[in-house]
């Protein structure tokens, strides 16, 4: 079975999007084994002329080596992906690599009715770039609008045909994940190439 | 102009923060820039509200009093630094200060790609509604390879580069300054002519409306009179040596004060006669109850007070209508300041021109003749006259106030 890291973008207590992967975790436990990952313990990136990262960072890159992929739950902030979840992610490309090639599934829930669009479409520019190279599993938008209203006491979504979205893309995710497995032919180039890209000064 | 420089980074070494610096240093005849530090601000969290910290409400009472912001931001993953997105989200959840403010967009890069992404990306942050700056348009200044970009000295060693930014910041001063404008149609909505608050020096449990508010509020703060002395910061005067002089003035002088409250003026000249007219039962008034309740005529009042009080500009001036070859009179509201720079009211003197005018010229032996190459008398033209103030209203029409304006030095 598939071991994946699900990443909880946010630092809130209450948050929807660690409600919505608490629920994928629960409800895929046949097709795959989720961990919720949380960042809100990774203080606010910086360079430092040693390139010293937190070990809280390490920690959780540790676990994304481990996995055979990521779920990112994104809320949107001002347009774009949390700072705190920014910050965990440049943590993750300072000086290690661990999403190198490493397929990712995004989701995100938010209270308005948009679900997160353009924080979504931030963050994959975000995987994309060459410190990160992640493997963004494409066409596979899941936005959660109205989210305050979108579970039951029990935490499951209560609308059918969102379900029924999430079930399609998280098979197609299994698949993805299956298909990446094959398209590691540049994987160690590509780690290089990461490793190589030079962070230098702000 | 008084703009903040942000740069988006907290790195010890940045290349961004010395192309604010250069910016400031380079535009120091055309613009104040303060780039302000964004070190220790803490990470965002809607579960620990630290908007009342003193970082927080420093940067964005800093960004609040500014003409416009300059951002330069690095590129991390395709986008701008956690550090500066962090400081946005604080600055766009319990305050707003970047609201409706002009944003200049400037960054540089280690690579070739000059922070392109990142700034499209603040591009878009900006424009969030909790955010709502409002983004210069196009002029992106990317700064690429910026490693071998500057001198020992901090400069940016090319000259088309310098060019470029000069360009740039010049097109952004004026965006700024229209922006602002838009802005400010609302800002004056706040100024209360009831004068319902309270000043240091406001006379309080005495009527301000009362005909006799100058004896009731002389009484209540045994205010000195007659030969008694008053030391002023360059000179000794007596009470009534005061009153001499202030009298023998020969212009209307009317003091508010920064509660709106109207509490003086050089009473020489009977009521009916004045240019302004205002009557000895009015002083202590608030500004509401010494102009005529007309819609327009408290619109125009609040807006030069709010110019005034704002700092947008240190003087307000204006012909009133019905001017004409024999008489040109003047309404000029000048903001008065303590010694820290409060804002402590309006000194508004009007006067007929005209006399001096006319002095200059039998002095000279010279005469008025029209300007040949001036079509129409603009500034005594009809759409003004429409908007124009009723004496004794102190009324101008901020807009058409070109004479004007400590924004321009």
């Amino acid at each position: 079975m598939n071991k994946f890291v699900a990443i909880v973008g946010s630092n809130s207590q209450k948050s929807t999007n660690r409600d919505l992967l608490k629920y994928m975790k629960r409800h895929f436990q046949s097709k795959a084994e989720i961990e919720l990952v949380e960042i809100s313990g990774l203080p606010l990136y910086k360079k430092t002329p040693d390139e010293f990262v937190p070990q809280e960072a390490l920690d959780i890159a540790k676990k994304i080596e481990a996995s055979d992929g990521v779920i990112i739950a994104t809320p949107e902030y001002d347009h774009s992906i949390p700072a705190v979840l920014s910050s965990a992610l440049a943590w993750l490309s300072y000086g290690i690599h661990p999403l190198v090639d490493k397929p990712v599934m995004i989701t995100g829930a938010s209270y308005g009715s948009l679900g997160s669009s353009r924080a979504q479409a931030q963050l994959r520019q975000i995987l994309d770039s060459p410190e990160i190279k992640a493997r963004i599993m494409p066409s596979s938008e899941f936005l959660l609008g109205h989210s305050l209203q979108a579970f039951d006491e029990d935490g499951n979504l209560k609308d059918k045909k969102v379900v029924e979205q999430l079930d399609g893309l998280f098979q197609d995710f299994l698949q993805f994940v299956n298909i990446a497995k094959q398209l590691n032919n540049a994987n160690d180039v590509n780690k290089q190439k990461a490793e190589e890209f030079s962070w230098d000064k702000d | 102009m008084k703009l903040v420089g942000i740069a988006g980074s907290i790195a010890d070494q940045s290349y961004n923060r010395t192309l604010l610096n250069f910016i400031a240093k380079h535009c120091k005849g055309i613009v104040d820039i303060e780039v302000l530090n964004i070190n220790d601000v803490p990470m965002f969290s809607q579960d620990n509200d630290q908007t009342n910290t003193p970082v927080i409400q420093n940067l964005s009472a800093k960004i609040k009093a500014a003409d416009g912001i300059i951002i330069a931001t690095p590129e991390h993953n395709h986008t701008v630094p956690a550090a500066l997105k962090n400081v946005i989200e604080w600055l766009s959840y319990k305050v707003h200060p970047f609201d409706g403010k002009p944003v200049m967009i400037v960054g540089a890069s280690y690579h070739v790609q000059g922070s392109s992404r990142a700034q499209l990306h603040l591009r878009q942050i900006l424009e969030a509604p909790g955010v709502n700056a409002i983004v210069l348009p196009g002029n992106e200044f990317l700064l690429g390879d910026v490693k071998t970009a500057f001198d020992d000295n901090g400069n940016l060693k090319d000259e088309g580069t310098v060019k470029f930014l000069d360009s740039t910041v010049k097109k952004f001063i004026k965006f700024a300054k229209v922006i602002n404008m838009i802005d400010k149609t609302d800002d004056y909505e706040t100024e209360d002519l009831t004068a319902s608050g309270k000043a240091d020096t406001t006379v309080e449990g005495v009527d301000m409306k009362a005909d006799d508010w100058l004896d009731q509020a002389a009484k209540k703060v045994n205010a000195v009179e007659g030969d008694t002395y008053v030391k002023l910061d360059s000179g000794l005067l007596t009470v009534n040596q005061l009153n001499y002089m202030l009298k023998t003035t020969p212009i209307e002088l009317s003091y508010v004060d920064e509660n709106n409250q109207f509490i003086y003026y050089n009473h020489f000249l009977p009521t009916e006669k004045m240019l302004a007219k205002r009557t000895p039962a009015q002083v202590g008034d608030p500004l509401a109850d010494v102009h005529p309740d007309v819609a327009r005529v408290i619109k125009h009042v609040k807006q030069v007070i709010s110019i005034l009080r704002s700092g947008k500009q240190d003087l307000v001036s204006m012909p009133v209508p019905g001017n004409n070859e024999t008489k040109h009179i003047m309404h000029y509201y000048k903001a008065m300041h303590d010694e820290e720079g409060n804002y402590k009211g309006v000194n508004e003197w009007v006067l007929d021109l005209m006399p001096i005018v006319n002095e200059y010229l039998k002095e000279t032996g010279q005469m008025l003749v029209p300007d040949p190459n001036k079509k129409v008398d603009a500034t005594a033209g009809a759409s003004k006259k429409d908007d124009a103030p009723q004496a004794p209203t102190p009324a101008a029409k901020p807009e058409v106030d070109a004479t004007s304006g400590a924004s321009e030095h």
